[in-house]
């Protein structure tokens, strides 16, 4: 059974192999075109550790979508190990990574990807669904997440009541009702205005205080600069990672 | 707990897409109103012709010329009108003083072209019968006015006459025909007695006949007819060894060697009932039949609505999947959805038979009615039907890619 982060770990744990939520070593993707093998990542070494905010940039066709892919479990590795919050996660199975989708990544995608005709309130539910959650647990919990981002009085509105941004805060109370070890958010606001966009921006601000993990994908500047570290990616490898502007000193 | 979430899918779908959901279950609506409202029909059509064809009554069989056999076919039928010499009242007394199983014994004769004639009126096509006074006779129905033929008529070859209620309503319409006098086939008889109402068989009055002295009629007609010999035993566990004494009684009296063909026949109530249910169970077995091969196109066109289904929904697979769906989690909410999607074609269907059973009570004298077995044999053999045909829509959506599933929304 993996921990779980709770929601109370705000402390900032210091940087170290042990508390890495992410650590891949030498992770290649080899794409078969045809005849011809097309390598999308050539040995990206990456470490993360708990309760970080990291943004990964890179122009598309970089590898950044494919590596957003292998962070999340959503695909395996051709080849290199990849450890999620201390679980071997590079080699396992179809369903193994559901399991692992469901209880340790919380997921918020550019185009908010919720059940149209499924109240906020449902959609945020789902992921208990599927962790196997009784109704009444599901549904408190659910509204807790809802009330995190400010959306409780919109629990029974359906996505096409709701505005971009409310689309997408419902969103992200799904990723975090399961109380997940990682949030990874692929261009969140890329489908949203820029008032929008800061407030989904402070919103991940808070969670980040709150104790969560947050790795960003994204290819817009200003939106990375709201995280505390920067990983280029280009051409399947690791081209540049250091810290921002808003980077704190750690303890 | 997945099971109330994808139940609750289905329906939405359905509902949903009212129309094309309609469309879609026509197949499986069909073939279970056919499964099932043909099985109504032959249990009502079997329950009918037990109580009214079957009048012989309880515990009752009768010996006649031919047996039921000897009547399937022309050939053999020509056959044993050279092998079986007709019954005799000398076959009836002699039973009637040999056969101790049987409890009561009667002798008729029956003309089913009979002319009528009194009041001025005329009846034709009438049942003119020659009885013997027996109470087993009056197994379907009962005195109603009046007395029936007796002993003494019997003995005496009187001219009286025993008339059903459809002589009364044709020739005494609001006149009290007891004492009155009736040419039968040109014979003067006086009216004794009329019976109580029996209704139809098939569109056929059972209430159009005239009953006579067996004597009296054999004195009239000649005595070249077989007659007909009923019998009836002491409870239904006594009806085979009476038939079988009646059959060596008669076996014995015709020397008959005992390799040798019966040259009669003995019928119960068993056989006429025999003869039909496999009449009936042909007919049902053809639309049963037909039924499955609508069940089965049914089942193709609710596959390829879940293929569609499924591809409309790859972008809320992809979501799901994301989120940590496992393959048997899709698998099993594309099943229970094309499970329930045939289901409810199966609960229309049923409700369609139903008010098709409802609506033939209504119209015939047949009681129909929906037997429990077959709306439960519905339900099952519909679910099944959704369950069969959607293994491989609901196995490929299980078998989506997530990553691609969710790049393709429209």
């Amino acid at each position: 059974m993996p921990s779980t982060l709770t929601q109370s770990a705000a402390a900032h744990p210091p940087e170290a192999a042990a508390s890495a939520i992410i650590r891949t070593e030498d992770l290649w993707k080899i794409y078969q075109m045809g005849v011809e093998q097309v390598a999308a990542l050539r040995g990206v070494n990456l470490q993360i550790a708990r309760n970080e905010y990291v943004a990964i940039m890179g122009p598309s066709g970089s590898g950044k979508s494919t590596l957003m892919n292998l962070i999340g479990c959503l695909d395996s590795p051709s080849r290199g190990q990849y450890w999620l919050n201390g679980q071997q996660v590079s080699a396992m199975p179809d369903d193994d990574l559901a399991y692992i989708r469901n209880r340790e990544i919380g997921f918020v995608f550019q185009t908010f990807n919720l059940l149209p005709r499924a109240t906020a309130l449902h959609n945020v539910e789902l992921p208990l669904i599927y962790a196997g959650i009784g109704t009444e647990e599901r549904a408190q919990r659910a509204l807790e997440a809802l009330r995190r981002v400010d959306l409780e009085p919109r629990k029974n509105h359906r996505p096409n009541e709701l505005s971009g941004g409310q689309r997408q805060r419902v969103a992200i109370a799904r990723a975090l009702v399961t109380r997940p070890s990682l949030i990874l958010a692929d261009e969140p606001t890329g489908n949203l205005d820029s008032t929008t966009s800061k407030e989904i921006m402070i919103l991940f601000d808070r969670l980040w205080e709150e104790g969560n993990t947050i790795v960003l994908v994204t290819h817009e500047h200003d939106i990375a600069e709201y995280a505390h570290r920067v990983i280029h990616i280009r051409d399947g490898q690791v081209a540049d990672d250091k810290p921002t502007a808003r980077a704190r000193p750690r303890a | 707990m997945h099971f109330k979430e994808a139940i609750g899918i289905a329906l939405d779908t359905l509902r949903a897409h009212k129309l094309r959901s309609f469309l879609t279950l026509l197949g499986v609506i069909i073939s279970v109103c056919t499964l099932v409202a043909v099985i109504a029909l032959v249990q009502g059509v079997n329950l009918y012709v037990a109580t009214k064809i079957g009048r012989l009554g309880l515990n009752t069989f009768s010996l006649n010329q031919f047996s039921l056999h000897d009547m399937t076919d022309r050939q053999r039928f020509a056959r044993a009108v050279h092998r079986n010499p007709p019954l005799r009242m000398a076959d009836y007394d002699f039973l009637r003083r040999n056969a101790t199983l049987p409890i009561a014994i009667a002798a008729s004769v029956a003309n089913n072209s009979g002319t009528l004639k009194a009041q001025g009126q005329e009846m034709d096509d009438l049942s003119v019968r020659g009885v013997t006074p027996s109470d087993l006779v009056m197994e379907s129905f009962h005195v109603a006015q009046g007395r029936f033929i007796s002993h003494f008529d019997e003995q005496h070859r009187t001219q009286v006459a025993f008339i059903g209620p459809d002589v009364v309503k044709h020739i005494f319409p609001g006149v009290n025909p007891l004492g009155r006098h009736i040419l039968v086939n040109g014979s003067q008889f006086r009216v004794i007695g009329v019976a109580s109402k029996q209704g139809n068989v098939f569109g056929r009055s059972l209430d159009q006949f005239v009953m006579m002295p067996i004597s009296t009629f054999r004195k009239l007609n000649g005595k070249q007819a077989s007659i007909n010999i009923s019998f009836k035993a002491g409870g239904s566990a006594m009806v085979q060894p009476a038939m079988d004494q009646v059959r060596m009684l008669m076996r014995a009296r015709r020397h008959l060697a005992y390799t040798a063909k019966a040259n009669f026949g003995l019928i119960g109530s068993t056989a006429v009932m025999d003869l039909w249910h496999s009449i009936t169970g042909a007919i049902a077995a053809v639309m049963v039949g037909v039924s499955v091969v609508f069940l089965v196109v049914g089942g193709i066109v609710i596959m390829n609505i879940m293929l569609a289904a499924v591809t409309e929904r790859t972008y809320e697979v992809g979501i799901r999947k994301a989120i940590g769906a496992r393959r048997t989690d899709i698998l099993r909410q594309f099943l229970v959805e094309s499970a329930v999607l045939s289901t409810t074609g199966g609960v229309l269907g049923i409700l369609a038979a139903w008010l098709f059973t409802l609506l033939a009570g209504r119209l015939t004298p047949i009681p129909f009615s929906l037997p429990w077995s077959a709306v439960i044999m519905a339900l099952l053999v519909s679910t099944a039907v959704g369950l069969f045909f959607g293994i491989y829509p609901a196995g490929k959506a299980a078998k989506l890619d997530p990553i691609v599933a969710l790049h393709s929304e429209t």
